[in-house]
């Protein structure tokens, strides 16, 4: 009996912690999005939070620019990753370790770095006023600092995509790494022996590998991008805003009678990302993308 | 199983209902007593008490100011330990205090907060505030002038002796007289300045401070002066018609702003920042030291000098408040009294320190006291005291600053 519950036991106090702080969080954000809010003597139950919302054009613009950035920064962060990862890979079956030791330590490097210092990083790099643009102007590659392209707080995002691609880039690099070094040598000389060049190898071979814990990846990477603050409120632009950003505007202009919405713009973010992820797992079991665990 | 699902919320939102039932009976009594004893009584209850001073923690030299000027005084004076506890935004001890009360906690961490405005409407509206404590405050009494308005009401707010003052503050712009020898003297000045330097001006996102002060500004001299809104929002009928000029002068600078107005940096830090690198030529601020400080530190350059409009600018108090469920109100107490004493008020006035206006009385100080606090270098950037004093227009209240907020979205950044 004791030798089959003590993995429980042992797992018990972290479980307890996600419960309380992380559900119970959660579950206050939901009482709260529909008006229940005893500390101003609302207990009443209603969706108005949530028709307001959704009549709202602001919320709607920042949805679409929260899924497009979203998109973009996962996108090229997974093919960053997946090149990174590859020519890592490629690179220690060659070369000896110790070049591939500090190549794997460089592209680790971002990691290391919070995403606030990071952000802070690209707006001091690249504002009009910034390092770069300064350097520019003093070498006359450009007339004037206002010539240097604008790259951060663009209505487009490229300043947040940028901040994301070159942070989340060695995260999925990461995750894969570990799976194609199990990739045995024999199999790459197989695979000559076949005919197969590198680009084949790695169609054929590498790819598929790699593909389930790429595709986990590059999801956990969107997810995390769709919903963190401190980066867009850096970068972004006043209008329209991530949703993120959305919120706490909300939650911090107005009165204690406007948290409704601002937490139910939460809970949207929430519903979204776990739909995402049932979308995400549904069509890896269909495409059989888990077979490369085994 | 279903069921279970269901039992679960219905659970927890009882449990939450339970938990704001309970208080503390004894500890309440002996708070009140507070109120009431003599000061003697409150030092001694004070003394070994550990006080924690919830306050926005984004400026260096305010808190350097706390930890380095008052807190060793307080220690060796009083034997009170002062913790300062930096928060992003004075909102958030709102919040907390709000998910305090509502499950019932009595024994908060919170023991001094620094607020006003719409913060302090707020934290009263909510009962909050552990109560009417200023009248015990010896420095309270001796310094500080009741009856004047930026005392006795926090923007249009009655104060009720829920808060002590501890400052005042006032809104100044700020230029590189490199760029502007002559800075515009009114709004209508400054759209012309805006327009014949195109990008060289911006103000920070509402709901920013700061950005939001501006804006009120523009409100005050674009709709004919602020008496009109000393009233409740809620009473003017034509209130929307009431704010067009403004969202019309905000709607005309906007194309020459920088970036063309496109976006607007998302807080003052970023605005000074595109100060202090020179890709705009003015910005802002709600404290008029604020600019002698950085160029002190390096960060502005030596040319950055202040003005004020000709038809005055905006000035409040900040204040120092003891919510409902402080562990240490005497300590709170001692402190803030402390805080309020014309020595740490000198000390305070000094950019090298702080910058921030006097909330005492000038004429209630003695000779010596008023010399010290005339001697305090404020540096080149620095108005004179009189000139500030000659320039104030009070606030408005936070119902009308609300309504603001939410239209500048609407109004402005959204076309």
């Amino acid at each position: 009996m004791w030798q089959k519950t003590k993995p429980y036991l042992l797992l018990l106090p972290t479980i307890g912690t996600i419960v309380l702080l992380f559900f119970g969080g959660l579950f206050d954000g939901l009482l709260k999005s529909f008006g229940y809010f005893p500390a101003i003597g609302e207990t009443r139950f209603e969706t108005t939070a949530y028709a307001d919302l959704f009549r709202s054009s602001e919320f709607w613009e920042s949805l679409v620019l929260t899924l497009r950035v979203a998109a973009l920064s996962s996108v090229i962060a997974a093919v960053l990753g997946a090149f990174i990862a590859i020519s890592l890979f490629m690179l220690n079956k060659l070369a000896k370790t110790g070049s591939a030791q500090f190549w794997h330590r460089l592209f680790q490097l971002p990691l290391t770095i919070p995403h606030l210092v990071g952000g802070y990083i690209i707006v001091l790099l690249f504002m009009q006023s910034g390092f770069l643009s300064k350097i520019l102007a003093s070498a006359g590659l450009i007339d004037k600092i206002t010539d240097f392209p604008v790259l951060v707080n663009d209505p487009f995002g490229w300043g947040i995509i940028l901040t994301y691609a070159w942070k989340e880039a060695p995260f999925v690099s990461l995750m894969i790494y570990p799976v194609l070094s199990r990739i045995h040598r024999s199999w790459r000389d197989v695979a000559r022996v076949f005919g197969a060049g590198s680009w084949q190898f790695i169609r054929e071979i590498v790819l598929p590998v790699m593909l389930p814990a790429w595709t986990i990846a590059t999801f956990v990477v969107f997810v995390f991008t769709f919903s963190a603050f401190e980066v867009p409120f850096l970068l972004g632009v006043t209008y329209p805003s991530m949703l993120p950003v959305y919120s706490y505007q909300l939650y911090t202009s107005g009165t204690l009678a406007d948290r409704p919405e601002a937490l139910a713009v939460n809970i949207v973010l929430a519903v979204l990302t776990i739909l995402l992820g049932l979308v995400v797992y549904y069509f890896s079991k269909r495409w059989n993308v888990f077979k490369g665990w085994d | 199983m279903k069921k279970i699902l269901l039992i679960v919320p219905g659970i927890l939102a009882l449990t939450l209902a339970a938990c704001s039932q309970e208080t503390g009976n004894d500890a309440a009594e002996e708070a009140e007593s507070l109120l009431t004893s003599e000061w003697q009584e409150v030092s001694e209850a004070a003394q070994g008490q550990k006080v924690n001073m919830y306050m926005w923690g984004g400026n260096d030299n305010i808190n350097r100011y706390l930890d380095e000027w008052v807190a060793p005084r307080l220690k060796e004076d009083h034997d009170v330990e002062l913790n300062r506890v930096p928060m992003n935004d004075s909102q958030d001890i709102i919040n907390q205090l709000v998910d305090e009360k509502s499950v019932g906690k009595s024994e908060g961490s919170m023991d001094i907060i620094w607020i006003n405005g719409e913060n302090f409407k707020a934290a009263k509206d909510n009962e909050l505030l552990w109560g009417d404590f200023t009248g015990q405050l010896p420095n309270f009494n001796d310094y500080i002038n009741q009856e004047a308005p930026e005392i006795a009401t926090d923007f249009g707010e009655p104060v009720d002796g829920l808060e002590a003052p501890w400052g005042k503050a006032q809104f100044v712009f700020v230029h590189d007289v490199n760029k502007s020898e002559t800075p515009p003297k009114s709004m209508d000045e400054l759209a012309d300045w805006v327009q014949e330097n195109p990008g060289q001006f911006t103000y920070p996102a509402l709901p920013d401070f700061t950005g939001s002060a501006f804006v009120r500004h523009v409100l005050y001299e674009t709709t004919g002066g602020y008496e009109q809104y000393q009233q409740p929002a809620a009473e003017i009928a034509d209130l929307e018609t009431r704010l067009e000029p403004m969202w019309q002068y905000l709607n005309e600078i906007e194309p020459f702003l920088w970036r063309e107005g496109e976006t607007y940096p998302e807080s003052l830090a970023k605005q000074d920042q595109l100060f202090a690198s020179g890709e705009i030529g003015m910005t802002m601020s709600y404290d008029p030291a604020l600019a002698a400080s950085e160029v002190l530190k390096g960060r502005f350059p030596e040319s950055t000098r202040t003005f004020l409009l000709d038809g005055g600018t905006l000035a409040n108090t900040h204040f120092l408040s003891i919510p409902f469920n402080s562990s240490a109100k005497a300590g709170a107490m001692v402190a803030i009294n402390e805080m309020m004493s014309p020595a740490a008020q000198t000390a305070k006035l000094s950019p090298k320190n702080w910058g921030d206006l006097s909330a005492l009385d000038l004429d209630k100080l003695s000779p010596e006291q008023q010399q010290a606090m005339n001697d305090v270098d404020l540096g080149k950037a620095t108005l004179s005291l009189e000139e500030l004093e000659s320039h104030q227009l009070p606030e408005l209240s936070a119902d009308y600053i609300e309504i603001i907020e939410k239209g500048w979205m609407e109004h402005v950044a959204k076309d």
